[in-house]
Order: structure tokens, then sequence, then C-alpha cells
């Protein structure tokens, strides 16, 4: 499986240099489609100081199918379902966008943005978003909360 | 017409004159004009939110100024004030040459009119029929066929996405900056670099996966080039009585390209490449050539032109409900052109040549520049590995991409790097043009390469093929679309109407007048050039911040807009017009 060999390669890489706030393993160090991350919530934002687990399931079409994220940790945002899966709805990962040559990497950055900057206009959770755009504060004291709650 | 009856107050106002305007115009052909207008009130109404396209520029024959010429114009021994005016201005608005273009009222005059005002530069061959359709007909068709100075051909993506923005220059900016009109035309000295470079273009089947289950008609991928820039590609449905040419692949051709479609029109379309941009018009087809799923025109009507970029989609009918056979399905284009930068030398693929030669060297071999394989991350420029190259010049290990080359799509390939298709059932060119003009110009073959960069949009920088570019690109269609949209409904809307004439008024005036200076006239000039149909002195108070209003030819999809038809869905009748329509 060529697959196997880039993943193993992007892990590898990932491992050696984390990028800023995050760490990456493999949930099971006998599936190298199935990863954990962690990533630290971005400073200045209502989830500083959180530790929010992800999982990052890889398809064995990839890198020609996208990997899926979804937080493992509950977390208060507009772009991520609020329900078990919690799934991440990233633009670069949908089918039609995505393109091979993008690497986890820079997934798992966009991700992080994410929780920088949530994107209200892309949202899956309508309601938070309203809630974003209309009433900042409330949100940030909602996320807040939820970050010290559940991802602490 | 009787225009002040659906006319509401808030408009009155601007139009003070519009009592007089009413009787000036009203030996027009009423009806349709009637209808039209009514249009265009409906749209203000619905779309006035928009201030910048606020009555006066939408309905610009409501501007007082254009009451006392136009009542001029309308009585019919117009040879007097009309003909030069009227010139300039029309270059200026649509560049369609003749008055007689412009719509249904100047019709009424043509027979004075044109003799005196056609300017020498096209040849038109419209016919003067009494017949109102024949009329709206001729108006469009005229109009479809602009002149080099044509402004709006440039279909420019907005500064930020421009991957050249020092070549730029020549198509660019006039939209966007205002600069001188006079760069646009001037772009013939860009045409004929180009020239050297016939202009080709490539139709791909192109299957919608979201929009619609049932598969368009399949047909093999068809290339065009056309043997002088004059040329036209007719589309049409094929007919087995009259065949088609296969023309003679090494020779550029302008054959007409003809699918086996009930739902196409024997005269359904046509490409034409002008001042270095591709455009399609719709030549009447009865059910409707959409372009990025706005619908051109209305049945059998014949629409204005409209730039087409790099993988647009260009649907021809609407899927017919009667029947399930392949012949009742519409056919789906994904164009290709514009590619020209790619096919050229260029720094990445120049590049990619020396690494090639490089291989196998041992240990003098220069392995600087080596790229990874986008598919497995590893080192694609070594020794002892099968490779393939797409026409992009993006390399990859044979093992890795071969999944994408036998897919489905198969002969289309679509580079996962930056997206550009290639053909790989496509003919093999062993020209040696390319290598030899770079020799011959020296210095110049970097322009060469370059200058047809800034009209294709869809592309990512040559060497900076990443995600970066893609997505910047799309973010970008992303911001212009809802306000490309708005312009382009404006221009659907105004371009219906016979308003051309009265602007044309509005216009000369204006040009009569002196032009307090230079570039104030020119940003007019190439604003109204872009925009057919926008009131002239309009674009004068375009604020520089927001010229993504002034940039939109291409049409471009949004689900906001209910203005535009838009493709129905697949499952729809041929006579579903408006998804509107459908959804009732």
């Amino acid at each position: 499986m060529g697959s196997q060999k880039r993943i193993a390669k992007e892990l590898h890489e990932l491992v050696e240099s984390p990028p800023e706030g995050i760490t990456v393993k493999l949930a099971d160090e006998d599936n190298l489609y199935e990863w954990r991350v962690f990533m630290d919530g971005p400073e200045g934002s209502p989830y500083q100081n959180g530790k929010f687990q992800i999982k990052l399931v890889l398809p064995t079409e990839y890198p020609f199918k996208p990997p899926t994220v979804s937080f493992a940790t509950k977390i208060y945002h507009p772009n991520v379902t609020n329900d078990d899966k919690g799934s991440m709805c990233l633009g670069m990962l949908r089918p039609d966008e995505w393109k091979p040559s993008s690497k986890i990497g820079a997934v798992l950055q966009f991700a992080r943005q994410l929780l920088a900057e949530p994107m209200p206009d892309d949202a899956i959770e309508g309601r938070i978003a309203e809630q974003y755009k209309n009433d900042r504060k409330h949100y940030d004291e909602v996320a807040r909360e939820w970050t010290r709650k559940h991802a602490s | 017409m009787q225009p002040p009856m659906s006319m509401p107050a808030s408009m009155m106002g601007t139009a003070t004159a519009s009592t007089s305007f009413s009787d000036s115009s009203s030996p027009r052909p009423g009806r349709l004009r009637r209808f039209s207008q009514l249009r265009a009130y409906t749209q203000n109404l619905s779309g006035g939110h928009r201030s910048r396209h606020s009555i006066s520029s939408r309905v610009p024959w409501l501007s007082p100024s254009s009451v006392p010429n136009s009542t001029v114009t309308q009585v019919g021994n117009s040879t007097a004030p009309c003909p030069e005016s009227d010139q300039p201005a029309l270059s200026r608005y649509t560049s369609a040459p003749p008055s007689s273009s412009h719509g249904l009222g100047v019709d009424q005059v043509s027979s004075t009119d044109s003799s005196n005002s056609t300017p020498p530069n096209e040849s038109i061959e419209s016919p003067r029929s009494s017949n109102v359709m024949a009329r709206l007909r001729s108006a469009s068709a005229v109009q479809g066929r602009p002149p080099r100075t044509l402004g709006r051909t440039a279909t420019p993506e907005g500064p930020t996405s421009s991957p050249e923005p020092s070549a730029a220059a020549t198509n660019e900016t006039p939209e966007l900056a205002g600069t001188p009109v006079t760069e646009t035309q001037d772009d013939g000295e860009g045409s004929n670099n180009q020239q050297k470079q016939k202009a080709t273009i490539r139709f791909f089947p192109y299957q919608d996966s979201f929009q619609s289950s049932r598969p368009s008609l399949p047909f093999v991928p068809i290339t065009r080039t056309l043997p002088s820039e004059s040329c036209v590609v007719r589309v049409g449905r094929y007919s087995e009585r009259d065949g088609i040419p296969i023309p003679n692949p090494t020779e550029p051709s302008d054959a007409p390209v003809g699918f086996k479609s009930k739902v196409v029109s024997r005269k359904h379309c046509e490409f034409m490449f002008i001042n270095g941009q591709w455009h399609v018009k719709d030549v009447g087809s009865s059910s409707g050539t959409f372009l990025n799923h706005m619908r051109l025109s209305q049945p059998n009507m014949v629409s204005r032109l409209y730039s087409i970029k790099d993988g647009d989609i260009v649907q021809l009918g609407i899927d017919f409900r009667g029947g399930e056979e392949m012949i009742f399905r519409c056919v789906r284009i994904r164009i290709e052109c514009n590619r020209s930068w790619q096919q050229q030398p260029n720094e990445f693929n120049k590049n990619t040549e020396s690494l090639i030669k490089n291989l196998g060297k041992g240990e003098t071999a220069d392995y600087a520049g080596c790229r990874e394989c986008s598919i497995c991350l590893g080192s694609v420029l070594r020794p002892y590995q099968c490779l393939f190259m797409a026409a992009c010049a993006h390399v990859w290990h044979y093992k890795c991409i071969s999944r994408l080359l036998h897919s489905p799509d198969y002969p289309m390939f679509q580079c996962p790097n930056c997206r550009a298709f290639t053909d790989l059932s496509a003919e093999v060119d062993d020209t040696n043009d390319h290598d030899t003009e770079a020799k011959k110009s020296g210095s110049p073959s970097a322009n060469v390469s370059e200058e047809p960069q800034p009209r294709s949009e869809t592309q990512t920088p040559a060497d900076a093929p990443g995600p970066d570019g893609d997505e910047q690109q799309s973010s970008n269609q992303q911001t212009g679309q809802s306000e490309e949209n708005e312009v382009v409904t404006d221009i659907e809307n105004l371009h219906l109407h016979e308003d051309q004439p009265l602007n044309t008024d509005i216009d000369s005036r204006r040009s009569d007048s002196p032009a307090p200076d230079g570039s104030n006239n020119d940003l007019a000039r190439s604003a109204t050039i872009n925009i057919p149909g926008f009131q002239p002195t309009q674009p004068l108070n375009v604020p520089a911040g927001r010229p993504s209003h002034l940039r939109a030819d291409t049409p471009v999809r949004s689900e906001t807009s209910d203005d535009n038809p838009l493709t129905p869905r697949n499952d729809s009748g041929p006579l579903a017009f408006d998804g509107r329509a459908v959804m009732q």
C-alpha cells in the first residue's frame, strides 16, 4: 500500500517537529490510519488553556480521499458538531476541494486556526454561529466555560 | 410606453422628466418594450438595496438629460445630431458598432441612422426586418460581435489572485483601476504575440455530481484551434444528413462542433476569441445555453457575449423528460482555455526539463530543485523510477498517480496539484515552435510566456503550485460572487431592453461637453465598456475600493440570486426556464 508509506512519513515529520500547540500519536500502535491529536486551545481565544483531543481518521484511499477530523473533547464552536461525534467541518476536507498534495500537518494547523477564528458563515451549528456573530461576549463565556469543564 | 403607471413613487423623483420622456418614446414597438420595462422596474424594486446600481443607473432612460436628445432621435430624421455623436458613445458602450444594434428603439431610425453611424470596423449582417423579434435578435447579434476595443473581455480575478501582477497590465487593470482604455485597445499587441500561439479551446464532458443524478451526454473531448482570430466555433446538433467533416487534427480548425442530443438546437451557441479572451454566446437556441448554471438568453433569443474562462461549465439544453436515452440528455462541457501559458516555456516546466535531463547522471547530477511526489511525498526525480509528467509539468511516480490516470474519467486527467485538466488521448504535439521562438526572441520570450497569464484565472502561479493559490482563488471567487451576480443581473436585464439608444444619447451629450480631465473620462469609458447598459456617468462615482463590481463578466453561480434563470435540476422538463418555476 502506497498510502502507508506516506502516512508513516507524515507521522514521522509531525512527531519530529510538531507544529505549535499540536502533538500527534497513533491511537493504536498497530493502526496507522487512526491518529490521536492533542491540540492546545490557541491563546487569546476562549479555548485557551484547554487541551482538546482530536480523532483523525485516514481513509485507506488516503491521500486521494481526505481524512476526517473529529473532536473527542466536547467543544463549543460553530464549526464543530455539538454531539458525540464532534465532527469538524473544514473546507479543505470536502471531497471536491481536497487535494492529495495537502498534508495532515496543514489540516491540523488549519483546524487550530479555526479554533482561533471560527467561521460562522460556514457553520454546522447555526445557533452557535448566530451567537458568535451577534452576542460575542456570551459566546466567549460559554466557550470558556465548556473549555474549563471538558478540556482541562 | 406607459412606464409611469408601474413606476414606484421613489423613482418618480429620479425621473423628473418622465412624462415628456414617455411621450417621446411612445412610437416604439409597444408591447415588448413595456414588458421588459416592467421587468426592469421589478428588478429595481427587488434589487434596490444596492444603491450603486440604483434607479438612474439601472434605468438610464429615466434620466432627465436623455429627454431632449432622445426625442430627436426617436422622431426619425435624426440625421443631423445623431450619427457622429452616436458612434463614440456606442463604441464605448458595448463596443458594438452600429447604432442599429442598440435595441429596438433605434431600429425605427435605423434606416437613416445606420448609413451614417455604422463604423467601418465591423461587417454587420443584421437584418433590418420590421418584425420585432427579428430586431431583437439582430440587436443582440450585433452586440455579440464587438470589435477589439471590447474592454470587458478580461475576466480578472482581482488583483490579489493575479498570478503575475506585472503582466496584468494589458487586460486586467483597465477594469479594476480605470486605467485608460487605450491600454485595452493596444492589447492588439498582446494578441499579436498570441497569434503565434493560436487560440485553442477544448471541450471536455463534465458530469455534475452535485446537482443531478443523471449523467449528461458523453462525448469525446473536442479541441479547436482557430486558424485566425476572427473565426467562430459554432456549436449545434449533429445531424447525420449534414454530417460533420472531421478536421485535420494537425491544422487549426474552426469546424463546427456537433452533439448528438435532441435538446441541442441546430444552431445553439458559438465560441469566439476576441481580444485574447474566449467568449460564448447563445445564438437563439430553444432550450438554452447555461454558463455556470446561468442561462444566457431566453428561448430563441440571441444572447450577448459572455466571457468564459478555464474551468467554466457550459451546458447546452436541459434534459428532456420524455426519454431516458442518451439523445435526450443535455450536454455539459467543461471549458479549457487560456492555458497557453502552461503550454509555453515557463520557469516551472523549464526547471522540470532540466531536472529530467539530469536524471541518471550520477554524482554530477544536480537535484537541487528536486521536488516531491505529492502523492507519496517521496522525492520524484531520482533515477530508476517510472514517472508520469502531466501537461502542467507536475511530476509523480507512475505508481502513485496511476490511480488517477486509470479513473472512470479517462482520458481526462485532472492534476491533483493544480487541477489542470489534461486530455491523455490528445494528439502528440511534436512541433518545435516553442523552442525556436524562445531562442529567436531572447528576452521577449519571457514576455511571450508570461503574457497570457493574467487571462488565466484558475491557475496557480506556475512555480508555486500549492493549495494556497487555489484557496486564495476560491475565496476570492466567493467574495466577489454575490456582487458579481448583482452586476450580471443588471447587465442581463438592461441588456434585453431597448434602452440603448437613450443611453447613447446621454453618452454622446457627455462626450460633447468637454471632459473634465482625461482620467475621469477614461474611467468612465472603461467602466461603460465593461458593463453595457450602465449609465455612463455613473462609474465616475465608483469608489476605487470596490473594483470588484466592475470586473464581473463571467457569471458565477449563486444560490442567493433569484434574478438569474439558473439551470433547472436535471429531472425537470425542457420547458422549465427558471429554477424558481421548478420549485413551485
